[in-house]
């Protein structure tokens, strides 16, 4: 699989609505490719962003207007453009419901970045969990050393899973392919979350259960 | 050359349907002195365990040919254990145990049924819908990546309630006399306690974790669900 072909299929993807063959795929694809693994924790975040959006329903009655509306006017080029550029000078905009969900979960994008950058520059990341020998209700900030050891274990122990599963039997790689998804998408979930309450008790307890999870399902898998 | 190509064709037909029903039974009986403590370690199938009167376990298990079992009795503790190999061959169990047998259930995927047991109740499995009814256990801790987890049962003072699914729902009956401690977090924010919301007291409330007490308080229950619902009814 190609960049592009991975890219094209990411939404799918991430709603889970690709077939089981094609997740694999993807999931393959995104273990080694960098560039699509930050497109997806892009989208991650709109979805986790729009999700919080309230939900707009529009009257019955707008469907007929917009559709009369597109009958009577199709706009050139040159009037879309100019359109933009008075609205530009004029700072006035009328945006759809999806294009306002797209701008905001963009400007959130950049400004939780920002963020980041900037603490990080400052050498406080703020990003943290429980500990790693603490109970699921205790929810002691995670330091950045503590984090290291659980991305060290998991790292070592996907590497031996990594060598073993080419022997594998195929429904045996479905299901830890398939299951290693689920828990790779609550952690991305419980990192977004993090970065948007860097204080949020129970989205720390809940990324460091993930961690947990994640080792204990490739401890399973490691004895095959 | 008609009648023998249709002859070749029949044989192989034969050998794939016979190796197709390769399968096997394991079945042993144990007479444990005491309250037992059965470990069942299974790879790929279902394991049904369920509460009978008598004093015996009886483990039963249709299995792939290639599927090897091995069991071990030490004191009142019986381990059964279904060999790893590369394959995901399948083992079917059905278990009858006395009421008060203490279980660890160890899967990868199958769905599992307990039902009926007192005894304390562990299990841990990667993809497998979880199912307990009629249990009446001093702990409880059930842990899956995958699957729903669906608990109808009573709560004992002092006890231990665990239930945790990566992906899959939580749901919960309990009877409405039933005093606990919750813990409730689901990274969907998903949580619907129902009218056990109402008669929460000292609680912390958000949308992706509920923590209180109900009634007297007593039992801890903790329900972790991520991509799911936690959906608690009373019976």
């Amino acid at each position: 699989m190609v960049c592009s072909q991975c890219q094209e299929l990411l939404s799918e993807y991430i709603d889970g609505a690709l077939e089981l063959g094609e997740q694999v795929n993807i999931e393959r694809h995104l273990s080694d490719c960098e560039p699509c693994r930050a497109v997806r924790d892009d989208l991650l975040q709109i979805v986790h962003f729009s999700q919080q959006l309230p939900v707009q329903a529009p009257a019955t009655s707008l469907w007929p207007r917009i559709n009369a509306g597109l009958a009577e006017f199709q706009p050139s080029f040159w009037n879309r453009s100019l359109r933009w550029l008075h609205n530009l000078r004029t700072l006035n905009f009328n945006f759809s419901v999806p294009q306002m969900i797209a701008t905001a979960a963009a400007i959130a994008i950049v400004v939780s970045t920002g963020i980041i950058l900037s603490r990080h520059d400052n050498g406080t990341t703020p990003i943290a969990t429980a500990g790693i020998t603490l109970s699921p209700s205790d929810a002691r900030p995670l330091s950045q050393a503590d984090l290291q050891v659980l991305e060290k274990q998991i790292s070592q122990l996907s590497d031996s899973v990594e060598q073993r599963k080419d022997s594998w039997d195929p429904e045996l790689r479905n299901a830890f392919e398939r299951n290693l998804l689920y828990v790779n998408q609550s952690l991305a979930e419980c990192r977004h979350q993090l970065s948007d309450h860097p204080g949020d008790d129970v989205s720390q307890e809940l990324m460091l259960n993930a961690y947990r999870e994640k080792i204990r399902l490739l401890e399973g898998f490691d004895k095959f | 050359m008609k009648p023998f190509l249709t002859f070749r064709l029949l044989f192989f037909l034969a050998i794939v349907t016979i190796s197709a029903d390769s399968q096997q039974r394991f079945e042993r009986s144990y007479s444990p002195q005491h309250p037992a403590h059965l470990t069942i370690s299974n790879v790929n199938g279902t394991i049904h365990i369920s509460a009978w009167d008598k004093k015996t376990v009886l483990a039963r298990a249709n299995a792939s040919s290639s599927v090897a079992f091995e069991d071990h009795v030490i004191g009142d503790d019986i381990t059964i254990v279904t060999k790893r190999s590369i394959r995901l061959a399948r083992a079917d169990f059905v278990v009858n145990v006395p009421p008060d047998t203490s279980l660890t259930v160890k899967n990868i995927v199958g769905k599992i049924d307990v039902r009926g047991i007192t005894g304390h109740v562990s299990i841990h499995s990667i993809d497998s819908d979880v199912q307990l009814t009629k249990v009446n256990s001093p702990s409880v801790d059930v842990i899956v990546t995958s699957g729903d987890i669906y608990f109808d049962g009573e709560l004992r003072d002092g006890g231990s309630y665990n239930l945790q699914s990566m992906k899959g729902d939580l749901d919960v009956t309990l009877p409405s006399a039933t005093s606990f401690n919750l813990n409730a977090r689901a990274l969907s924010e998903n949580i619907n306690l129902g009218s056990f919301l109402n008669s929460l007291s000292g609680s912390s409330r958000g949308p992706k974790g509920v923590s209180g007490t109900y009634l007297r308080g007593g039992p801890r229950l903790t329900l972790t669900a991520y991509a799911g619902r936690i959906l608690l009814h009373k019976k």
